[in-house]
């Protein structure tokens, strides 16, 4: 899932909000060369660390819903 | 059968119009005209000879100096703006125009990083429409966000926001 579309919005749904999904939305269609550009968009423009699910926090389980 | 003529003139009778047309003016509606500029003899009134000089202009077909210069004089013509004033009546297309923005964030504007929030946008772009399309968005991608949220690798933070998106539009 890294450096896919749902990777991009899963990086900017939880940075920018999920009340700001339809920015984010548009920002993860950005065919980003690799996450750590993305990643410094995200810093640029939040001023904060990036938030959203990480490589360590993966769970193989199914979610339920 | 007689037609009537222009102006209450002399009726034409069709039977007597000639098939190879007139003799013409043979040059008589110059001489007229002359004959007509010689009795428009302006009144008197200026000095020794003046009026016998402007009949004479008038005659040699010379064009008669006005005295609308003199008396009119241009004052009355509207002047045209200069191009200062043409600027200073151009308003500015937005507040956000007169402020330099080479030291804004990039966040100026938004709700979210540094910089001015939504507030300092115009009027115009106050009106928030983004929970609308956030909904619509969410309702034509949740399916595809669901798969991808039961990918064997999906992270935590990917299923807590499908979760509440779901909730939004539910």
């Amino acid at each position: 899932m890294e450096n896919t579309f749902f990777d991009h919005l899963d990086k900017f749904g939880n940075s920018l909000g999920y009340e700001n999904f339809g920015i984010a939305f548009m920002l993860s269609m950005v065919p980003w060369e690799n996450p750590v550009d993305r990643d410094n968009f995200i810093m640029e423009i939040t001023g904060q660390d990036v938030k959203g699910g990480t490589p360590s926090n993966y769970i193989p389980e199914y979610l339920e819903f | 059968m007689a037609r009537g003529g222009p102006n209450g003139g002399p009726q034409y009778d069709p039977m007597k119009v000639s098939a190879t047309g007139g003799n013409g003016q043979s040059g008589k509606f110059a001489a007229k005209k002359t004959a007509k500029a010689a009795q428009l003899r302006p009144s008197g009134g200026g000095e020794y000879r003046a009026t016998q000089d402007l009949t004479n202009q008038i005659r040699e077909g010379g064009n008669v100096k006005t005295t609308a210069s003199a008396a009119n004089p241009a004052s009355n013509v509207p002047a045209s703006p200069s191009p200062m004033d043409l600027a200073g009546m151009l308003p500015a297309i937005s507040p956000l125009d007169s402020e330099p923005t080479e030291y804004l964030p990039i966040s100026d504007g938004v709700d979210f990083g540094r910089g001015r929030g939504s507030e300092a946008l115009p009027p115009r772009f106050n009106k928030d429409t983004r929970q609308i399309e956030n909904v619509e968005l969410i309702k034509r991608y949740l399916p595809d966000m669901m798969n991808a949220a039961r990918m064997q690798n999906a992270p935590d933070s990917f299923k807590r926001m499908v979760n509440a998106l779901m909730k939004q539009v539910m």
